[in-house]
């Protein structure tokens, strides 16, 4: 079973959940990263400057003894409380020289070996054990110093000591997950405010197609006869072709209906003929002619009216047709079959030109109009079709015209002849069904028929023009 | 004349068939594309009507395959379809002709003559050589405008050797051409038939219209007017 495409909807909102999920996942890992980096250099910085305050008091007297830091040199009260999790120890070549008062019962790990002058923070944590024997991590930074004591110029001894600040790890565990609780709930908070707002921004671009969907669904039921001209200029294209749709296929049911009665209708009167001539005594050569007479005009109405049910006039989403194929094939059977009379016709076609229609449509506008042609010339026929220029999105119109040498028709007969009753069964008498089905063509794809005089031959000039369109 | 007609509604091709063989055709007649196709392969035809909806292969391809086959005679198409669709694809198969249904049969005879006419060469409905002439719409013959009386088999002996003017006409042409199927060939009424035409068309024997090609057949001597 083929799966349902998705709906423009849930493609919509899947491509933006997507997109904002990315771009807020990808901002917060960026600002956690940024903000980790920050929060370990502060810690350094900080660490830092706790060994300077200590580091700048440290004195040793003459035996080289550490002399005790004051009690009141606290650069942080962390450094009082036992356990606080911020710890300073001195450790010099014989041990360790002095510790704060935090780190009482805390065993500190001990510094790597001496190098003198280095600062140094580790990059990661070191493990520790608190004053309650729980192994513990904590950020360290090193200083290794080395103190002169004695006389300047004479005696001297030389101390090395190692000076250790450390921070417990969770105190800058809290502040990250301060920080990152925070990013994230905003971030979360953002992304459901955003697919909100994309939600309702996507109801509102999609509400036209809906409104369509309604309409259709209106016209569907018989309800309404069209779609509204009220629709965005996106869709414009697509209403304008569905109520060109509905129009065409309309028309197509009316003529459908319409040769039906007209075809049942038209058969009556040869039938009424008929029979009042049965009915009265007439003898039987009057009745056979009659009935030979009639039986004609029946089977010229059938014929007509069989060619009209036929034709389409679906003009609207006709693939182009090339008519110059098309022509020469027409000409070339009627070349065979009048090639009795001589006639010779003469073409100018425009390659390019195209017939927006029904293929059988072209066939017969050619095949009567020529037929016609051949059947009324002495010797020539000119059959010329011009193609109008294209102009951007705008189909070209494109103009037949055939003329001939033969006697061609007096102007005063023309409007007769166009105009021959608008009824199926008045038309087809005397000049054959052929210009009455030329006509039903030139109607239906809304174009125009012109007969005058050729001017270069003599004789009629049948000329076609179909419009071009937007 | 020998004309081939293929069309499967009984009544129409029975009809046809009494109407042809009443103007001097030698007829034969198919119900379907098969019947007709064999026909067409052994009998040599001057014409052949074919109705384009046929069973068993139709009239198209009927058209197609003796085309095909290199069958020369012109053919004219019966097609229930007015549109100019099947028309053209009917003269591009090779068919010469085509008549829509319902047709008169005037029109239907005008057609084939017409065709034969201008299978032979001749582009009027009326053949002259010389001064005999013969209308082949009403089918008449006159001699320097004075009508000359022949019986129908006299009538398409002479339009035979006319419409081949010039060319040498077997014997066994003449026969196939001319007479059903059933006709007894071994029979020298033919000869008779020429000497009478000779008689008739020339009697004073100034003209010598037909001559005879000594054991070959006959040829019409005096050439063409036109």
């Amino acid at each position: 079973m083929a799966r349902r495409a998705l709906s423009l909807h849930a493609r919509q909102l899947l491509a933006a959940s997507l997109g904002l999920v990315a771009f807020l996942g990808l901002t917060g890992i960026a600002l956690d990263r940024a903000f980790l980096e920050t929060a370990r250099s502060n810690l350094r910085e900080r660490l830092q400057s706790y060994a300077y305050a200590y580091v700048s008091v440290i004195d040793f007297d003459r035996d080289g003894q550490l002399i005790p830091l004051p009690e009141e040199l606290r650069p942080d009260e962390r450094f009082t409380r036992p356990g606080s999790g911020l710890y300073a120890q001195i450790r010099g070549e014989r041990g360790l020289d002095w510790e704060s008062p935090s780190a009482v019962g805390v065993q500190l790990p001990a510094p790597p070996a001496f190098q003198a002058g280095r600062i140094h923070f580790d990059s990661q944590p070191v493990p520790y054990t608190d004053d309650t024997g729980q192994p513990r991590q904590a950020y360290r930074l090193l200083q290794d110093i080395v103190w002169e004591t004695g006389e300047v110029g004479q005696w001297r001894e030389v101390n090395r000591f190692t000076f250790s600040v450390l921070e417990d790890t969770s105190e800058l565990s809290t502040q990250i997950d301060v920080f990152r609780r925070a990013l994230w709930g905003y971030l979360g908070l953002a992304a459901i405010l955003l697919l909100l707002v994309q939600m309702l921004v996507l109801r509102w671009s999609l509400h036209p197609l809906r409104r369509l969907e309604r309409e259709l669904l209106r016209v569907q039921r018989g309800v309404s006869a069209r779609l509204s001209a009220r629709h965005p200029a996106e869709l414009e294209q697509i209403t304008g072709s569905v109520n060109a749709l509905i129009e065409s296929e309309k028309a197509h049911l009316d003529l459908s209906r319409n040769t039906l009665s007209d075809l049942a209708h038209s058969l009556k009167t040869p039938l009424a003929v008929l029979r009042s001539r049965l009915e009265t005594e007439a003898n039987h050569d009057e009745l056979r002619r009659e009935l030979c007479m009639q039986v004609q005009r029946m089977s010229e109405i059938v014929s007509y009216q069989l060619s009209r049910a036929a034709r389409s006039g679906h003009a609207l989403f006709a693939a182009p047709v090339e008519i110059e194929p098309r022509a020469e094939e027409i000409v070339a059977s009627l070349e065979k079959v009048y090639a009795s009379r001589g006639v010779l016709c003469e073409f100018d076609l425009d390659p390019q030109a195209r017939f927006y229609g029904e293929l059988g449509d072209l066939q017969e506008l050619l095949g009567n109009l020529l037929e016609n042609a051949f059947k009324w010339a002495r010797k020539r026929v000119l059959l010329t079709v011009r193609g109008e220029a294209e102009a951007g999105d705008r189909r070209p119109g494109v103009c037949f015209i055939v003329e001939d040498d033969g006697p061609g028709i007096p102007q005063e007969n023309v409007q007769r002849l166009l105009q021959r009753g608008v009824r199926g069964d008045e038309r087809v008498q005397g000049h054959g069904i052929g210009l009455a089905i030329v006509q039903d063509i030139v109607r239906a794809y809304r174009g125009e028929l012109e007969v005058t005089r050729s001017e270069e031959l003599g004789g009629a000039r049948f000329s076609v023009r179909f419009p071009g369109l937007s | 004349m020998r004309i081939l007609l293929v069309e499967d509604e009984a009544p129409l091709r029975e009809t046809l068939s009494a109407r042809l063989k009443r103007e001097g055709f030698a007829v034969d007649a198919a119900a379907d594309g098969e019947e007709g196709l064999y026909h067409g392969r052994e009998l040599p035809f001057d014409v052949a009507v074919i109705d384009l909806g046929l069973p068993k292969m139709s009239g198209m391809e009927l058209v197609r395959t003796l085309r095909g086959e290199g069958k020369k005679f012109p053919i004219l198409i019966l097609t229930a379809r007015s549109s100019w669709q099947d028309k053209v694809e009917g003269l591009k198969a090779g068919a010469d002709d085509y008549l829509v249904k319902p047709f008169h049969v005037e029109e239907l005879l005008a057609r084939i003559n017409a065709l034969l006419r201008r299978a032979a060469g001749w582009s009027k409905p009326t053949l002259d050589c010389g001064p005999i002439r013969l209308d082949l719409s009403s089918q008449t013959v006159s001699v320097n405008s004075q009508g000359v009386d022949l019986t129908s088999y006299e009538y398409k002996v002479l339009e035979y050797l006319m419409l081949h003017a010039g060319e040498l006409v077997s014997k066994a042409d003449l026969t196939e051409h001319i007479y059903q199927q059933d006709f007894d060939r071994d029979s020298n009424v033919l000869e008779v038939f020429i000497g009478r035409l000779r008689k008739k068309l020339d009697p004073e024997g100034e003209l010598k219209p037909i001559e005879t090609v000594r054991g070959r057949g006959y040829r019409f001597a005096i050439p063409r007017s036109e």
